[in-house]
């Protein structure tokens, strides 16, 4: 486990050197990805991989929006490293595994199941992100 | 009037240097807003979306400033969507003079998307990461940050010779596979884990990230392209590994 928590930190504080994140934020996101990946893994072993995600998503957003107010960044800046471990390049890798073994059945329950799950953090961000965005927005009404 | 031409310049290219880096369209034209308005617009209208942008810049004196600006090149660059934000904060709150945002801006704009050794080598440690976060050995993970930093040095060399970004992802991918069957034949590793990892650094985490920010902001134009931008991009790396695999006899 705690290989796994690192891993996630490792990957999210690699790719914000891929995405050329500014040098002063990217140990923080790689914080934001390695709790990510903690929570779905946890998850994953009580409701399912599909809850996993969607947490792990609203952590993710929740604190990319939280350190983009407190450190004054883009929220682009942690969110984009903080999803990535969550992106589910491994089901998609195995879809065109099967697609290419001419396994169309399995192919395209993977398939599905690999758009619910890209759905799924799409749907944490989305839900997070909209809260947070009305709380800015009567915030700035008021002033 | 020579001034406020000038003006108009400073603002369309702060909005063409974040949509360049990949910002989200709200962003660029709430900064676009933002300049226009410190420095002396009374009214500023922008409409952006990722392949192009329009401003309309009102003038106290009645003319209005209409521009386009064409955007043909994109790439990931969220340091400097930070910097241009930061600096049209601090130009609305007139703490930094229009010569000095000018020469920032400009010096973003030469800088581009500044490639290094050390990028790549690092990027090469995310394939490592993913490749132990879906169960592989810490061997495999070796072999998939090698390979992962060669697939990076790969698209940087295509990005420089003005490579379609699809194209890139696909030959990227090809060569991640290319080389993990041909390690995979000397010895006894996870191929699937590697390449996996491997093409992961190719991911399009910024089209999809920006694509859910801007389809939730109402940005539905910008928002289904960067959605189709990025299903482009996994679909090109899944066609690139398969292509390696089919004719390597898998």
């Amino acid at each position: 486990m705690v290989t796994q928590i690192l891993a996630g930190f490792v990957g999210a504080l690699t790719f914000s050197y891929i995405y050329r994140v500014p040098a002063s934020q990217r140990m923080y996101a790689g914080a934001v990805g390695s709790l990510g990946w903690t929570i779905s893994l946890s998850a994953r072993q009580g409701g399912g991989e599909l809850l996993g995600v969607f947490l792990a998503a609203i952590a993710v957003a929740v604190c990319s929006e939280v350190l983009a107010r407190r450190r004054q960044q883009p929220v682009l800046v942690f969110l984009i490293p903080g999803v990535i471990p969550l992106v589910p390049g491994g089901k998609a890798y195995l879809t065109m595994l099967s697609f290419l073994q001419q396994d169309y059945v399995d192919a395209v329950g993977l398939l599905v199941s690999t758009i619910l799950m890209a759905g799924a953090v799409a749907a944490g961000i989305i839900i997070t992100s909209s809260t947070f965005r009305v709380y800015s927005r009567t915030k700035y009404l008021r002033r | 009037m020579k001034g406020m031409e000038q003006l108009v310049g400073l603002v369309l290219l702060a909005g063409e240097l974040l949509l360049t880096c990949g910002a989200e369209v709200y962003r660029v034209e709430e900064t676009m807003e933002r300049m226009g308005q410190a420095a002396g617009f009374v009214q500023v209208e922008g409409f952006a979306t990722p392949t192009g942008l329009f401003i309309s810049l009102h003038a106290p004196n009645g003319r209005v400033y209409t521009r386009v600006r064409r955007i043909r090149q994109s790439y990931n660059n969220l340091a400097t969507i930070a910097e241009v934000n930061a600096l049209s904060r601090a130009f609305s709150a007139k703490r930094i003079s229009v010569d000095e945002v000018r020469r920032e801006l400009q010096r973003l704009q030469e800088q581009g998307a500044p490639e290094s050794l050390r990028r790549q080598l690092i990027g090469g440690g995310g394939a490592m990461a993913f490749t132990i976060m879906y169960g592989g050995t810490w061997f495999d993970a070796l072999l998939a940050g090698v390979t992962g930093a060669i697939v990076l040095m790969v698209t940087s060399f295509l990005h420089r010779q003005s490579v379609p970004k699809f194209l890139q992802a696909a030959l990227g991918a090809a060569v991640a596979a290319g080389l993990v069957l041909g390690i995979s034949q000397l010895l006894t590793t996870h191929p699937n884990l590697i390449t996996l990892g491997a093409v992961m650094v190719l991911a399009p985490g910024v089209a999809m990230t920006t694509a859910i920010r801007d389809l939730l902001s109402g940005e539905l134009l910008s928002g289904l392209s960067r959605s189709a931008e990025a299903l482009a991009v996994s679909v090109a790396i899944a066609s690139g590994v398969a292509l390696v695999l089919s004719l390597g006899g898998r």
